[in-house]
């Protein structure tokens, strides 16, 4: 095997695909500092060809790598984003009526949920209910799993993922996330709410810190019901400046960062300034719309070269035949008519059709968010958190491995024999830390003391980490987990670890033992 | 467990009859009988004859037999029982074996001396142990803690996970579309099941159960709850409503695995049930060994060598050890802790012993099964460099 990232680079620096890549600063380079990500690029190398499998692969690829180059030019470019925020804030019926200011909603939908909002004596959601559609969210008012949906601006599709925001749900949130390339942070301008999510408790520090640690590297943040605070300009701006320097220190670059003044209900500076309700607010701004800064988003780089990894995170029954999986391709192509292994399992399954943006399409790139039917394969073998991968290039499987590991704000140091929650895209599995390796210098990566007794909150450490059974009863050994080291595929390569309900770490793997 | 009969010298020498009654008794017995005890106990052995004209008679024979014990085996829980809701310390299925193999040393008219044989120890048939080296205060504790009258409080828990649970079906996540009305009809499919595995797992009957707890992260215990009530209403189970009614506690714990369990643990309205219980105390106790880490981290020490050099300075508030330390096969190491464990008693210290059975004993064993909580600030490295100029 060639080095799976060479390619990268090499389209990274000829490739029109990424005309961002010049302006602003090197994305590669904005990765979490204490992980040590950046790793030493040997532009020298020159990469080779993988070996001629078929001859419809090879022109599979061409015509992949021509069609991702042309989006920005013909095209318009995809990106996926997650939109995330403490509870309540906003979330869902910002998106809800984002939809429908771009005309993803028809004012019949819009007009049913009204009524049926309204009904329930809960008015206040009707917006939230385009994307809360099962009958326990609407029940709680609350967004309980991801919600996907597609809209379109000038100049980009956009894959929407809305996250839950309350705590109990994270998992679900971590799951949307890692499908994600930039973040809404929604927040709640009213006094006292702003600072109940953001202090110690609140979502939105941990929120920041998770699509962080996930890849996420672009941010949006809609300051939300500014109309609750009289749109005082001076609420805004402080908001701004207590963010700011949090999303520095999190690892987001200040160009990469945006800052917006919306009120999601009344519709005000989601498409345009042009309403009534907006007349406040055009008083001191007249910047871009919400609309406007995702129309910017840039597009992140496409590994097409690697070996297939789609990582499910939906299965649901087909609306024709076959059992439907989607998630997003963390690597590589794949096609109609293709073979797939499915991991952990010995099974395959066969690639009847794919759809895009509820789009039926003939084949899918790394990056995208694709439904996929398979047909030739029990559902049962078909479970969430389970990885596609092609029968010659498996994903290894890992129940012991090392990893570099950052530890976030906690008040229980970590000991060696620590109980956790491993995360890794949309499965969860209970974990123990199992050694304590070394701490390691923020900065430089260097070793500062091996075989530490105990890690506290800020260190960065090596860590060797080992699965867990997963219940009481039945077999004691761990199930391994498709996982690949962060060298070989980055998306595979990012863990979260929580503990007790609040996230404590964040890393990538090293090495994998078995 | 019941006591039949305790004669034990002050030397530590004599022996203990005790009558195991359920799964967690067993694991008492386990934990109680060592390598080179020796072990009277019912069994049933084939016994072969040679008549004079060479036929061979085989026969089965109950009888009693002492055992001079070479190995001793612990399974939790048999094939039957895996299911994906698992019964924790309870009593209500038989599920744990207990197998002790070794030579027979006692003289038999169908046994010959220093032939091989294993036990299966049974529920409600005497065990009499006799212990090689005489009995220590650790062994005779556990005697007395494993037959102390009315210690029959047990905890009935229901571990569930929709995702990993063999019994489960896949739930499809909500979608733009199609995908609600598939995703509600899977969590109906999964309330069904978990029904059925409600019946069929948890002894709701038993009158001397305390509580059936629901937990769970986000509202599914309340969803559950009221689907198994509902239910029970539709069926007409009169007993499991009532039961319910009187027991059912829903918990809000942050993960749907195993070792949340010990969160329910800790719970106000589980602690107040079982204040007085092992099962509680250990709990806080662990937790307090990790606060203590987090604020003071000179007075929380563990491993074996740094809590043996605590133990020498008399710095023991609460030693927490686990009793995988005590089954250890190796004597010397096994008197190594009963000795620590005295001294540390004999301070006026606080010594909890761990169950390796339950999540919390098992925390402990990845944490090297021993830990600390000083009564004064140490730091590690001074004493080891102390230790290392002696």
């Amino acid at each position: 095997m060639t080095g799976p990232s060479t390619p990268t680079k090499l389209g990274m620096n000829r490739g029109p695909s990424t005309p961002a890549r010049g302006i602003g600063v090197d994305q590669r380079t904005l990765d979490l500092s204490g992980l040590n990500l950046t790793e030493k690029e040997d532009r020298s190398a020159i990469f080779e060809e993988a070996p001629k499998t078929r001859f419809a692969r090879d022109k599979l690829l061409e015509e992949a790598k021509k069609v991702i180059d042309s989006e920005g030019t013909e095209r318009k470019k995809e990106v996926s984003l997650v939109v995330i925020g403490h509870v309540d804030a906003g979330k869902s019926t910002l998106m809800g009526r984002m939809l429908y200011e771009l005309g993803r909603l028809d004012e019949k939908t819009r007009l049913a949920n009204e009524r049926g909002s309204n009904k329930a004596g809960k008015s206040s959601f009707s917006w939230a209910w385009s994307l809360d559609g099962t009958t326990e969210e609407r029940e709680r008012g609350i967004t309980m799993d991801i919600a996907l949906q597609s809209m379109s601006t000038p100049h980009r599709h956009i894959t929407i993922l809305d996250a839950p925001g309350h705590k109990d749900f994270i998992p679900n949130m971590i799951s949307g996330a890692s499908q994600a390339d930039c973040a809404l942070l929604v927040v709640d301008a009213a006094t006292g709410e702003f600072e109940a999510g953001f202090d110690r408790g609140g979502q939105t520090r941990e929120h920041i810190l998770l699509v962080r640690s996930l890849g996420v590297s672009q941010v949006v943040v809609a300051i939300n019901k500014l109309d609750q605070v009289q749109w005082s300009k001076s609420r805004y701006d402080e908001i701004c400046d207590f963010l700011r320097p949090f999303l520095v220190q999190s690892g987001f670059h200040p160009s990469k960062t945006r800052f917006v003044p919306v009120a999601a209900m009344q519709g005000v500076n989601l498409v345009s300034l042009d309403e009534d309700a907006a007349q406040e607010l055009r008083q001191w701004y007249n910047g871009p719309t919400l609309a406007d800064h995702l129309d910017q988003l840039d597009a992140p780089a496409r590994d097409i070269y690697t070996p297939l990894r789609i990582p499910i995170s939906n299965v649901f029954k087909g609306s024709t035949s076959g059992t439907a999986v989607s998630g997003r391709l963390c690597g590589g192509v794949v096609q109609v008519g293709e073979r797939l292994r499915v991991l952990p399992g010995d099974e395959t399954a066969a690639v009847k059709l794919i759809e895009v943006k509820d789009e039926s399409v003939p084949w899918a790139a790394a990056g995208m968010n694709a439904t996929l039917y398979l047909t030739s394969i029990d559902p049962v073998h078909l479970n969430i958190g389970n990885v596609l991968c092609p029968p010659t290039n498996l994903v290894p499987l890992a129940t012991t491995f090392t990893a570099r590991i950052i530890i976030f704000d906690i008040q229980i140091p970590i000991t060696c024999g620590a109980s956790i929650e491993l995360f890794h895209h949309s499965r969860d599995v209970p974990a123990t830390i199992t050694n304590l390796v070394s701490t390691l210098d923020r900065a430089s990566g260097s070793i500062i003391k091996k075989k530490p007794r105990v890690l506290t909150k800020g260190t960065s450490a090596e860590v060797q980490i080992t699965l867990r059974t997963q219940s009481l009863s039945g077999p004691f050994v761990a199930r391994p987990i498709p996982l690949e080291s962060f060298s070989v595929n980055k998306d595979m390569g990012r863990i979260l670890l929580r503990r007790g309900g609040e996230t404590i770490g964040a890393g990538i793997v090293l090495e994998i033992f078995g | 467990m019941k006591l039949v009969g305790k004669f034990v010298d002050k030397h530590g020498a004599g022996h203990v009859s005790l009558r195991p009654e359920d799964d967690e008794d067993m694991w008492h017995l386990y934990n109680l009988i060592q390598k080179g005890d020796s072990v009277r106990a019912p069994a049933i052995r084939r016994v072969q004859k040679t008549s004079a004209t060479g036929s061979i008679e085989s026969q089965r024979i109950r009888l009693n037999l002492t055992l001079e014990v070479t190995n001793i085996e612990f399974s939790s829980f048999s094939a039957a029982a895996e299911q994906s809701s698992s019964t924790d310390p309870s009593g209500s299925n038989n599920s744990a074996a207990l197998q002790i193999a070794g030579r027979v040393i006692s003289e038999n008219p169908h046994v010959k001396l220093g032939a091989f044989h294993t036990l299966d120890i049974e529920a409600n048939r005497d065990v009499r142990i006799e212990k090689a080296d005489g009995w220590d205060s650790i062994a005779l504790s556990r005697v007395n803690e494993a037959t102390v009258p009315g210690r029959e409080q047990k905890l009935v828990q229901s571990t569930y996970d929709p995702r990993h649970s063999p019994d489960i079906v896949p739930i499809p996540r909500k979608a733009a579309a199609s995908g609600s009305s598939q995703h509600e009809k899977a969590l109906t499919k999964f309330y069904g099941t978990l029904y059925d595995a409600f019946i069929r797992h948890i002894p709701f009957g038993n009158v001397g159960l305390k509580a059936i707890v629901f937990a769970s992260p986000g509202w599914v215990r309340d969803s559950v709850y009221d689907y198994v009530m509902q239910e029970a209403g539709r069926r007409g189970e009169k007993v499991l409503q009532r039961a319910l009614k009187e027991k059912g506690v829903r918990i809000h714990i942050s993960s749907p695995h195993v070792h949340s369990l010990v969160e329910v643990l800790k719970s106000p309205e589980i602690a107040a049930q079982l204040k007085e219980t092992k099962f509680a105390r250990r709990g806080i106790t662990l937790d307090k060994f990790h606060k203590m880490l987090a604020t003071d981290e000179l007075r929380a020490w563990y491993g074996p060598d740094h809590v043996v050099l605590a133990a020498d300075r008399g710095a023991i508030g609460t030693l927490l050890i686990s009793d995988e330390l005590f089954r250890a096969s190796d004597p010397v190491t096994r008197k190594k802790y009963v000795a620590l464990v005295e001294s540390v008693q004999q301070k006026g210290g606080d010594a909890v012993i761990f169950s390796s059975m339950h999540e919390s004993g098992q925390q402990l064993n990845q944490l090297s099964g021993i830990a600390a909580i000083l009564t004064f600030p140490l730091d590690v490295e001074v004493v080891e460099a102390e230790e290392a100029g002696r």
